[in-house]
């Protein structure tokens, strides 16, 4: 292994800038003769637009859906079989539909003077009755979202297994309901904007904090009425996506309206209120599973009923379906089972729609699964990680293709189990619980296991339905006059660290040293097309890109070499930056000379296409990679106050060959706290009326540095058959299990009283309310 | 409109605001200081923390107005401060950033931090760290970071 490539914990050449506090953020951009957007937002979580009243004389400077000429509603189209449509307009049209939703926008010098116009603006409601609780609205009679509809159904799905056989050989069913609340994504810098029309390009300049410029280029091109080369979409530093920043939203698609019709910059930035009342939200989820398992654990089979709350509308692209798909797919999780049914409900309610965060549904799966696994435990009286490693895939059946058509494509993932226990010292563990704390708080240990899907292609993505399906991701290498390398790359890097992983993979296969790598990424008018950074998927597929890259920029150095060093082709390597002879070696800016400066001096057979390429990459099969990982936790619960504090928390996790170990580590502790946040903290709730209840960060509890334990991480390393380099997707992972651990933990901590919580953040009303209800009495 | 006078970065700059402007919105459009970052705009997020007469504060609740007299340091104003550069140096070494955005805050703190208890453990660190945000990290870095400045400076 070098020390700068692939393998290495190279340090991240990004951190310069940001430690400098010369970062370049989106809102740290500044146009000449911009102007501030601010929005008049819906009181109301359902009503119908009687009338607005522009204050006087700023006409043009307050605008509403009627102004908007060539703005066409969002749509996210889906081929699922009975999918409905909804779209989101960029400015209220008639109804509104969700407490936040734009429906007045207001254009001054800054912000605070547009702020002053939209509190003059008045807007007349005729309030209607909301659906805001997904149950309620699932079932008929339900005030009606869209009236249009008849129901607030977008999809239902339905997959059967044969469960007759399972249910009359279990020996025991076991049921449980679960709920995973509503809530925010919370990257550090919001949504922000700057549109600019430049006559000279013919082009809409957009600079928007996005991860997937690409598919926003796409977006603002289909609704503006624009042709995709007149769109030129710059996301710069990004402070945190997550999936808030993989969709089209309202206010983008105003800024750019107004920079087109005055021909003048338009800005809005996100402020924090209004990402945690009116930007999309995520993660509620219902589900009622069973597991039908045998006298030793063993789950024979699964039947689950999923229902995901997708808010008032469907997010441009990947829709409001994805999650209840991806529920439906996930919820066998690392487990054989033989016999599997789930029907899916993708409910709207008068809520911000939902998009994916982080795991995308995997978390709520895991919450229910890993749950249901514990409870599993229990009936049976054994310890929950060995129900756990009877029912997994073993590493002898890899390649293994599950229940829900998921082909596994490596590892040991009982083995990771067997690490967990070791690493948590459960022999220990149990000794302390036995013997009880002198403050009389309850420990319990939990444990979570799951198989995160990375990366997935062409084939998922098609099955899904969506529009913007990923094909071969590209990736362009140019070797420069001097030497030194471009990497061209149409992801995004929002905290990833990519502008060094993947000069890692450039290191790796050129030997150069990556401070002489440039990657540029986040521009679609300087990269290839990318659907861009998501389903953790960048360093899989950028990463397999730029190898390829390389490799083509390895061979045409050959060529060029071995002119230059008077030897055959095939006597040249390419290593350490140099392109080596038999007798001598050149530097890379010998080559690059030669290329642009001294064309004479080529020889006759040189590739055309110099020292520049741009190769397409995709691994076969596409079906994805499938890190995996089991975390175990110890919390201490405190009975009177219900207060859960996480004592110890370990996380085993293979994500394969790792490019640079301290970035996956920085991956798998920043996804555990966010874990750990819906666990224990984060909440979006809404009253009956569907008011959003936590607007500011008094009300939506964030983890901090006191509230999360220092993780203690072993890493196992079985690389990918399929993929450049074995590398598998893993950002999104270690949020996947957490709220499970720590509601196994405390489930476990409550056996004395039979309580079980069930439902996310476990805060301390849900502990108590659990105890109480275990004990018989009123909540 | 209110004319005030006071320190940036040690150099002296006069201007006129309305009294409604924070520090921050100052700092970052009148005088393009961008490495101070608005992550919640009510007090709680800790990203735009800066030095007042040094003692860090949150921008985006301290009026520009009531900062006239004031010597105030912004994280541009640290490129050759000791303790400073020592953070900085641990923070990437230690990966204590990923999207960069709550950085400089987390820097200004860990800086006040590091000067003013010097003994710190970890659990001390954590504690005074809840005024700082961080939604990439989950804190290992950063409270790694710190902890190792704090060892360096104790010999």
């Amino acid at each position: 292994m070098s020390d700068t490539g692939i393998g290495a914990s190279v340090l991240r050449k990004e951190d310069r800038r940001f430690l400098a506090g010369r970062g370049n953020y989106v809102a740290d951009i500044a146009a000449a003769g911009e102007v501030a957007l601010a929005f008049v937002r819906s009181p109301v979580a359902h009503g119908r637009i009687r009338s607005i009243v522009k204050p006087e004389g700023a006409e043009n400077r307050v605008f509403t859906a009627d102004d908007l000429d060539g703005v066409e509603p969002m749509r996210a189209p889906s081929k699922l079989p009975g999918y409905k449509p909804a779209d989101f307009p960029a400015l209220a049209i008639d109804k509104v539909r969700f407490v936040g939703e734009t429906v007045v926008a207001c254009a001054g010098a800054t912000r605070a003077e547009a702020e002053d116009l939209a509190q003059a603006v008045e807007v007349d409601y005729e309030e209607l009755a909301p659906a805001v609780d997904m149950l309620e609205a699932r079932k008929p009679g339900a005030p009606l979202v869209h009236d249009a509809w008849g129901d607030n159904i977008a999809l239902a799905t339905r997959t059967d297994g044969d469960m007759d056989s399972v249910r009359a050989r279990a020996a025991h069913s076991v049921t449980r309901e679960f709920r995973m609340s509503r809530q925010a994504m919370v990257p550090m810098e919001g949504r922000a904007v700057l549109a600019e029309w430049n006559p000279r390009m013919d082009q809409l300049i957009v600079h928007t904090a996005t991860q997937v410029p690409h598919l926003i280029r796409a977006g603002l091109a289909t609704f503006l009425g624009l042709e995709q080369r007149q769109v030129r979409v710059i996301a710069p530093d990004v402070g945190g996506g997550f999936g808030l920043k993989t969709y089209v939203q309202p206010e983008e698609l105003v800024a750019c309206w107004y920079a087109m019709k005055f021909g003048r910059p338009a800005r809005w930035i996100s402020d924090r209120r209004e990402h945690l009342i009116a930007d999309a939200n995520c993660r509620e989820h219902h589900y009622i599973v069973t597991a039908h398992a045998d006298e030793e654990g063993k789950i024979l089979g699964l039947e689950g009923e999923v229902t995901v709350d997708a808010g008032a509308y469907s997010i441009y692209p990947f829709t409001n379906c994805l999650e209840a798909a991806m529920a439906g797919g996930n919820l066998p999780g690392p487990y054989a089972i033989e016999a599997y049914g789930v029907k899916t409900w993708t409910v709207v309610t008068n809520k911000p729609p939902l998009v994916p965060y982080r795991g995308v549904a995997r978390p709520g799966v895991a919450f229910a699964m890993e749950m249901l696994v514990d409870a599993v435990a229990r009936t049976v009286g054994r310890e929950p990680h060995e129900v756990r490693m009877i029912n997994m895939v073993p590493a002898s059946a890899m390649p293994y293709t599950n229940i829900a058509k998921k082909t596994f494509d490596s590892g040991d993932h009982a083995g990771a189990v067997a690490k967990a226990v070791q690493m948590i010292d459960i022999e220990a563990v149990r000794e302390r619980q036995a013997r009880g704390e002198p403050d009389g708080r309850l420990i319990g240990l939990g444990f979570g296991s799951y198989v995160e899907q990375a990366a997935h292609g062409t084939s998922v993505f098609a099955s899904w339905g969506v529009q913007m399906v990923p094909g071969y991701e590209q990736a362009g290498a140019k070797l420069t006059p001097d030497g030194g390398l471009e990497l061209r790359v149409g992801v995004q890097s929002h905290g990833q660290g990519m502008e060094t992983t993947l000069a890692q993979v450039a290191s790796e296969i050129l030997g150069i040293d990556p401070e002489n790598v440039s990657v540029i990424h986040g521009d679609t008018g300087l990269t290839p097309y990318s659907t861009g950074t998501y389903a953790s998927r960048s360093i899989v597929m950028a990463g397999g890109a730029v190898s390829r890259a390389c490799k083509v920029l390895v061979e045409r150095m050959q060529t060029i070499g071995a002119h230059l060093l008077q030897c055959e082709r095939d006597e040249v390597r390419v290593a350490d930056g140099r392109v080596m002879g038999p007798s001598g070696d050149l530097p890379f800016s010998e080559i690059g000379r030669v290329w642009y400066m001294n064309p004479e001096e080529l020889p006759a057979d040189v590739d055309t296409d110099g020292i520049e390429a741009v190769v397409g990459y995709r691994p076969e099969p596409d079906h994805g990679t499938f890190s995996y990982s089991t975390h175990a936790a110890v919390v201490a619960v405190d009975t009177d106050t219900g207060a859960v504090e996480v004592l110890d928390y370990v996380v085993v996790e293979d994500c394969g060959t790792m490019v640079n170990p301290m970035v996956v580590s920085g991956q798998v502790y920043g996804g555990a706290a966010q874990g750990i946040g819906t666990a224990l903290f984060e909440e979006s709730p809404f009253d009956e009326l569907g008011q959003p209840l936590a607007s500011t960060f008094a009300d939506y509890h964030l983890p901090g540095a006191a509230e999360v334990p220092a993780f203690r991480l072993a890493h196992m390393v079985t690389p990918s058959p399929h993929t450049e380099h074995g590398i598998k997707g893993m950002g999104e992972g270690s949020t996947i299990p957490t709220p499970a651990v720590i509601g196994n933990a405390v489930n476990d901590a409550l056996r004395r009283y039979g309580a079980e919580v069930n439902e996310t953040p476990i805060s301390p009303r849900r502990v108590l309310a659990a105890i109480s209800a275990a004990r018989g009495e009123a909540a | 409109m209110t004319e005030i006078s006071l320190t940036i970065n040690g150099a002296p700059v006069t201007a006129s605001v309305e009294p409604r402007t924070s520090l921050a919105d100052f700092v970052r459009d009148s005088q393009r200081l961008t490495g101070t970052h608005l992550g919640c705009e009510h007090g709680v997020c800790g990203a735009c923390t800066l030095e007042i007469d040094g003692e860090p504060m949150r921008s985006c609740i301290t009026y520009a107005v009531s900062c006239d007299g004031a010597s105030v340091t912004t994280i541009e104003g640290f490129d050759d401060d000791e303790v400073m550069e020592d953070l900085r140096q641990a923070f990437t070494e230690n990966h204590g950033l990923q999207c960069g955005y709550c950085t400089p805050g987390m820097l200004v703190t860990a800086r006040d931090i590091v000067r003013r208890l010097p003994e710190a453990d970890e659990k001390r660190v954590r504690l005074e760290l809840s005024g700082n945000l961080c939604r990439c990290t989950g804190y290992v870095g950063i409270v790694r970071a710190i902890l190792a400045v704090l060892e360096k400076r104790r010999g």
